[in-house]
């Protein structure tokens, strides 16, 4: 009864501990509890004691079932953390303590059993680990390493991956002194050095994107951070960190290079070249497309519409071809176009279009290749004028070698001829005949060759310089040289030309122009009435004209009017008649880069016009 | 020796002119030989004789580079003159233009008359064959 009565009172007693704390017997029946351990696993009061440990947990496994074991032997394992479950299913984490339970002689009568609550621990032992797992994923991802310098010891610590950056080997001792020394020498380990004496000297944090050369040797861009770390007001040591920026910073550098080769590429093409948005603005323009537009700068085109660069018209063609490219899809490729910016700037373009399509299959803008053909379309029609000139030359060639050949050969068939009558010819008065004519022949034949000499030498003598002369004082000059001839012809010769007309001209050829001219309207006068000429002179665009109008025979234009300028035509049976004059004139005007064209009506009289070419 | 009553020589070169006319007088006998210094004298000259007599040249002798008509103008003129008779037209030139050369072919196609191409000089067989009634 005693002893039922001291039981009754330990019972009383474990009830009221602060801890949840259970006695098991031997036989693992619960004896005693605390209130504390009853409310812990939410049991009843009246339900629990006397249940062995099983009936209470259930079955928990071996190791539990070894554990209780050891400790009735009296080997208690220190501790075991066990979840456990309640009604509302929510987690709970218990940390079991298993001792043996001896009475007043040392026996192991049973296992006391402390337990204590943990969830929170538990938790917040997840949330730690969580974080930690995070942050070195996030450090792994990032490239971020720590360090931290304790200058009570002079240590330096780095955390794992600020080593990885710096490729240190493991077990690489490090000196705070020579950390500095990873940073490439010259600006870098300069700029270190004084951030450094700056966070030391002043407390100044830092954060700098530095070089520095790893211990295998690479260099590598990274972000430096640092501040230094005070307790209590005294300075005890830096903490930072270090980021491996390397890849980003040389894919920087490697894209602004692309960036700035492609730019340099772009603006040192002769084409034009630019970028235009949806609503034909220029987003983008190279150097000579700038140049071209009439600006300096790429900044003043940028957001321009053609409208605002070139004519009505101009702009109006570009748009309309723009919205074409941007519907269809379908670039222009060497369209020309005659450009004309607004300063009235004339150029014949030639512009390739290509439409900037987007991942959505839609055009977003235009890309333009422009190249500025004017100096080509010049010398395209230098070139054609060069070709009109060469194959009138030729025509002229040609037609010079079948006067030469016709006139060479009639005069040597002429000799052959009578050479052959004078060898068979016995009679001495015919034979004096026949030289004679053989003479004649000679003589034509010498003229033939010093006309034709004339001609060439005309053609081919380039020597010859043009200079200004006063068109009204060349004329008097030659009236003042016919007048013998004018006088006995009863001639008159009206000079109506300005003094103020001044031509650039071959003045030995003006002069010959003049006189054969003079001569020709006198020559072929009208029998019915006194030869009258005159001359005039007029402007018809910029180029001079000259007329020398004549009141003689007239020429038979429909006739004789393709033949009129040929060599040895003669059109009247005037004996004197060489059918030359014109032929030369025609020739010196030529080779002064000038035309001559004529009217005329039978027995009313001709007009001679003279273009003089003042562009050449 | 060939008699023929009617021969025509246009040509503005005396020496051409004195050289047919003696090669004409060793190989035939002709009645009237008529020169002329251009397609013009001989257009006019030929129509009116046809007008008035009735008379047509049987042989002509024609050059082709003349002053005022050239031979080619004559031959367009003549082709056109009524005459029944064929006419032999023998060309005389010094040209070895092919463009002549195109143009007899030309107008040998355009009439009944018999055109022959002859460069000068002329030799005495020639005039021979060239001077026989078409």
């Amino acid at each position: 009864m005693l002893k039922s009565a001291s039981q009754a009172h330990f019972g009383y007693l474990v009830d009221q501990l602060p801890q949840a704390i259970a006695f098991f017997n031997k036989q693992r029946k619960l004896i005693y509890a605390s209130s504390k351990w009853i409310s812990d696993f939410k049991f009843e009061r009246h339900d629990v004691f006397g249940k062995s440990i099983f009936q209470l947990f259930g079955k928990q496994g071996k190791n539990w079932d070894d554990a209780l074991k050891q400790c009735l032997q009296g080997n208690p394992e220190p501790r075991h953390i066990k979840r456990q479950f309640d009604d509302s299913k929510s987690e709970k984490w218990f940390e079991w303590t298993f001792k043996p339970w001896y009475d007043e002689k040392e026996n192991i009568k049973g296992i006391i059993i402390q337990t204590t609550n943990v969830t929170e621990q538990v938790a917040q032992q997840h949330h730690y680990d969580n974080l930690k797992m995070l942050l070195a994923e996030q450090s792994k991802l990032a490239k971020i390493g720590t360090w931290h310098y304790c200058a009570i010891q002079d240590k330096l610590t780095w955390c794992e991956m600020t080593a990885q950056i710096h490729e240190v080997p493991e077990g690489f001792t490090l000196e705070p002194d020579a950390a500095t020394n990873f940073f490439k020498q010259g600006y870098d380990r300069n700029t270190m050095a004084r951030l450094l004496e700056d966070a030391l000297k002043s407390g100044t944090p830092w954060n700098e994107k530095l070089k520095l050369i790893t211990h295998k040797g690479n260099e590598k861009w990274v972000i430096t951070t640092g501040k230094p770390v005070f307790k209590d007001d005294k300075f005890v040591g830096l903490a930072g960190s270090c980021q491996d920026i390397d890849f980003q910073v040389r894919e920087q550098v490697k894209s602004l290079e692309n960036e700035k080769l492609l730019r340099t590429l772009i603006d040192n093409l002769p084409q034009h070249i630019f970028i235009k948005n949806l609503q034909s603005q220029k987003i983008l323009a190279n150097k000579a497309e700038v140049e071209f537009c009439g600006f300096s700068d790429e900044s003043e085109l940028i957001g321009k519409s053609d409208f605002e660069i070139f004519d009505k018209e101009t702009a109006e063609q570009a748009r309309e071809d723009d919205l074409q490219i941007i519907k269809t899809l379908q670039p222009s490729i060497d369209k020309e176009y005659l450009n004309i910016c607004v300063n009235d700037k004339k150029s014949s373009i030639l512009t390739s279009k290509i439409p900037l399509v987007g991942d959505d299959g839609e055009a977003f803008g235009i890309v333009g290749i422009r190249m500025d053909i004017t100096h080509l379309k010049q010398k395209e029609a230098d070139l054609n004028s060069l070709i009109n000139v060469t194959s009138e030359q030729n025509k002229k060639l040609i037609n010079f070698a079948h006067i030469v050949s016709h006139n060479l050969r009639s005069h040597s068939a002429n000799f052959s001829m009578l050479l052959d009558f004078l060898v068979n010819e016995k009679n001495a008065e015919e034979r004096e005949n026949i030289i004679n004519m053989l003479v004649e022949a000679s003589d034509n034949l010498l003229e033939t060759l010093e006309n034709l000499n004339e001609v060439v030498k005309i053609n081919t003598n380039t020597s010859l310089v043009k200079k200004p002369v006063v068109l009204r004082e060349a004329a008097v000059k030659v009236k003042q040289n016919l007048s013998a001839f004018l006088q006995n012809n009863n001639a008159k010769v009206i000079n109506r030309i300005s003094d103020k007309i001044n031509v650039p001209v071959i003045p030995a050829y003006l002069e010959s122009i003049l006189m054969n001219l003079l001569t020709n309207g006198i020559k072929y006068k009208d029998p019915s009435r006194d030869p009258v000429i005159e001359l005039r002179a007029m402007k018809i665009q910029d180029n001079t004209v000259l007329s020398i109008s004549d009141n003689g025979i007239g020429i038979d234009m429909d006739k004789y009017g393709d033949k009129l300028f040929g060599m040895y035509k003669t059109f009247h049976n005037n004996p004197d008649a060489r059918g030359i004059g014109l032929y030369i004139t025609k020739n010196q005007i030529e080779a002064m880069q000038g035309k001559i064209s004529v009217t005329s009506e039978v027995g009313k009289g001709s007009t001679f016009n003279i273009y003089f070419n003042e562009n050449s | 020796m060939r008699i023929l009553n009617s021969i025509c020589i246009i040509d503005d070169d005396p020496i051409t002119v004195f050289g047919i006319k003696k090669i004409l007088s060793n190989v035939v006998v002709c009645q009237t030989v008529s020169t002329y210094g251009n397609g013009k004298l001989a257009i006019d000259d030929i129509r009116f004789n046809i007008e008035k007599a009735g008379q047509v040249p049987q042989v002509i002798f024609l050059d082709i580079n003349m002053p005022v008509m050239d031979g080619w103008q004559f031959l367009a003129e003549f082709i056109k003159l009524p005459i029944k008779e064929k006419v032999r037209i023998n060309i005389i030139t010094s040209s070895i233009d092919v463009a002549d050369k195109e143009r007899w072919e030309f107008y040998k196609t355009q009439s009944h008359h018999m055109i022959t191409f002859n460069n000068k000089p002329i030799k005495k067989d020639e005039i021979g064959q060239i001077t026989k009634v078409a």
